[in-house]
């Protein structure tokens, strides 16, 4: 080996000690930061923080609806809100990590899309506190939220039933995943409850966001004898919307948001999940400086979901269809009907006598 | 037979969209620019139409503007792949994320309101069906215009051999930005179709993909514009047959693969033999392949 080889040999290895005692010290440095901001001040404004899934803002559905809690919390906690949206799954992680490195209070991931990406951003920042909506998280400082759609979904499909004048029903989903079957298996099991006969159509997007597909299988759904609609598809919904102004005598069912304002008389109610009450709960729970944790599952009982209150259609419907759904409301709160929450569990469904 | 006719019309305006970018997609291939950024340009064709409908309560501007917008984009990566060398996949996968990006800061500054666009004053039915024909007249024009014009010689020879387009004392430069320019307008005017033909608002997103499916219908179509018409029209078809046909348990994802599929059986030669233009993505200073090949040793040691 020559001289010169032997030095440059030794310069490399310099830089690459110097380079990991970089690495060395800016470790423990970033996990002092975290540690010493980690616990809410008493007088200093709660401070929250959300991240969309690839919905985003404006969805007039979910996201909007986790957004209103904050805004809710602002509004009545003084709270700091901030709001990061993800255009794609890739900015899940980066969007957690960039909150979670901030002095947050409490940092929600707003969908399942994101329970992997968070469980892994919530075991590097043991300290921190998330809440996730619709998954279920086993890291210890995540609190879950998640919602019995399917009982929203069958008081929806109940109502579909008793007034459809065709017979023939739709459910329009956007993703065929699990998460969006507990809301076809409920809507179809409520319709059988009214009246077996009645024909569920069933289709899916494949997408939230092709707003132009939506609108388009609506139509092929209203073409293929369908009067009612339940539309459960994000912001490929707004598009079967759109598509259920333009006909005469049809109607569309909303979720997640009031979404009866968007074409007023032409949906017949919306199925609503309340992400903000549930985000709000978890924010008053934060703010009382009760670190929330475990999984907390919202229904019928406690406003987590539920129908909206026919402010366009209560004429359209009739007063004795919504005293029927009151009473089917009431026995799935008391737990004498069990709506199916899979397509399995919907195959072995029996209509309940009331 | 009634939903017969519906499936037609439904292939249709499914289709068309499709058309208009792998129309724009074949023009610039042709002229030896790869325009991946076909989906950006049906985005902000899509959005400039409706930011401008609803600004100015014209669907008819917001058409123009859709065309300006996909002028922009798409002239963009034009003058970046021949002013400024740029790789053409890195230019077109930039453009995309700017698209996707400037459009979704639109949506906050034009209607306070990120996500969606509210409703605007749309083109209708007239304009939709307008549209439609729009696509397929074009098709034959832009086939005509390639074939048979002293332009559209010139195109093609931009994309097989931009040397000797030089030769011949015309500088491909000016060709591929003028293509470029051309596939701009028509993939805007796609976009608008989107959102003001089909639909009355724009929505982050709402171009789904069509802008890729487009360029397998490049391919799939053999890079002629009557080919790629017909190949987006299949697509479109295809779209439309698994709308009526999907059920609970056939799995749509399948179904949404399969233009991609169609273009890499054309690709492979299973379907019939597909050739690219031989410098289709090709940066000007460098020699095709094929012709570096028969030119060995004469031209090598000239420096340039």
């Amino acid at each position: 080996m020559t001289y010169g080889r032997a030095r440059a040999i030794f310069r490399g290895g310099l830089v690459l000690a110097a380079l990991a005692a970089l690495g060395a010290c800016s470790k423990p440095a970033m996990t002092t930061a975290e540690g010493e901001s980690a616990t809410p001040g008493g007088t200093a404004p709660l401070r929250l923080a959300m991240v969309t899934d690839v919905g985003g803002l404006g969805d007039k559905s979910f996201n909007d609806s986790a957004y209103a809690g904050l805004q809710q919390a602002k509004a009545r906690l003084g709270a700091d809100v901030q709001v990061l949206q993800s255009k794609s799954a890739a900015d899940y992680q980066p969007n957690l990590t960039v909150l979670a490195d901030q002095d947050e209070d409490e940092i929600f991931a707003v969908g399942f899309l994101m329970s992997k990406d968070l469980d892994q951003v919530a075991r590097t920042y043991p300290r921190r506190h998330f809440a996730i909506v619709d998954a279920v998280s086993s890291q210890p400082n995540v609190a879950s939220m998640t919602f019995r759609e399917q009982d929203g979904s069958f008081l929806a499909g109940a109502l579909a039933a008793m007034v459809t004048k065709t017979k023939t029903i739709g459910f329009l989903g956007g993703v065929d995943i699990p998460l969006l079957r507990k809301f076809e298996a409920g809507f179809t099991a409520g319709a059988h409850q009214i009246d077996p006969s009645v024909k569920v159509l069933v289709k899916y997007v494949g997408s939230f966001e092709d707003v132009a597909s939506g609108k388009e299988l609506a139509g092929v759904m209203y073409d293929g004898g369908a009067d009612i609609v339940f539309v459960a598809a994000g912001k490929s919904g707004l598009g079967a919307i759109d598509e259920t102004r333009a006909r005469p005598n049809v109607y569309a069912i909303g979720v997640d948001a009031d979404q009866d304002a968007l074409a007023p008389g032409k949906i017949l109610t919306s199925m609503v999940k309340h992400v903000d009450v549930a985000v709000f709960k978890i924010a008053q729970e934060a703010h009382g400086l009760k670190t929330p944790a475990g999984n907390v599952e919202f229904g019928l009982r406690d406003g987590g979901v539920g129908l909206t209150d026919f402010k366009y259609t209560r004429a359209a419907i009739g007063s004795a269809h919504i005293a029927r759904l009151a009473t089917i409301r009431d026995a799935i709160v008391a737990g004498r009907i069990v709506p199916p929450a899979t397509r399995e569990a919907l195959a072995t469904f029996k209509p309940a006598k009331l | 037979m009634d939903s017969f006719a519906g499936f037609v019309s439904l292939s249709l305006v499914k289709a068309t969209p499709l058309v208009f970018a792998a129309l724009a997609g074949t023009i610039c291939e042709r002229a030896g620019i790869l325009n991946i950024a076909l989906e950006g340009a049906l985005t902000v064709g899509a959005f400039a139409a409706v930011a401008v409908s609803f600004a100015t309560g014209s669907p008819v501007l917001g058409l123009f503007a859709a065309v300006l917008a996909g002028i922009a984009l798409c002239a963009l990566l034009g003058i970046a792949a021949t002013r400024f060398g740029v790789d053409q996949i890195v230019a077109g996968t930039g453009l995309n994320l700017l698209a996707a990006g400037g459009t979704a800061f639109g949506l906050v500054v034009v209607f306070g309101q990120p996500g969606a666009s509210p409703e605007v004053h749309a083109l209708g039915a007239g304009g939709e069906k307008a549209l439609i024909v729009a696509a397929f007249v074009a098709a034959f024009v832009l086939q005509a215009v390639l074939d048979r014009t002293p332009w559209g010689l010139r195109v093609r020879a931009c994309g097989e051999n931009p040397r000797a387009v030089r030769s011949a004392g015309v500088d491909p430069r000016r060709v591929r930005v003028t293509a470029t320019v051309v596939a701009g307008a028509l993939a805007g005017i796609g976009g608008a179709f989107l959102s003001l033909g089909e639909l009355d608002i724009y929505s982050d997103g709402m171009t789904a993909g069509r802008g890729f499916i487009a360029l397998a219908a490049v391919i799939f179509g053999r890079w002629t514009p009557l080919g790629a018409a017909g190949a987006a029209l299949a697509f479109g078809a295809l779209s439309a047959l698994q709308f009526v046909l999907q059920r609970a348990g056939v799995p749509s994802e399948l179904m949404q693969a399969l233009p991609y599929l169609a273009a890499l059986a054309a690709l492979t030669g299973i379907v019939g033999r597909a050739r690219a233009p031989a410098a289709d993505g090709v940066p000007l200073d460098e020699r095709p392949a094929h012709i570096g090949r028969m030119a060995k040793g004469s031209v090598e040691n000239r420096g340039d």
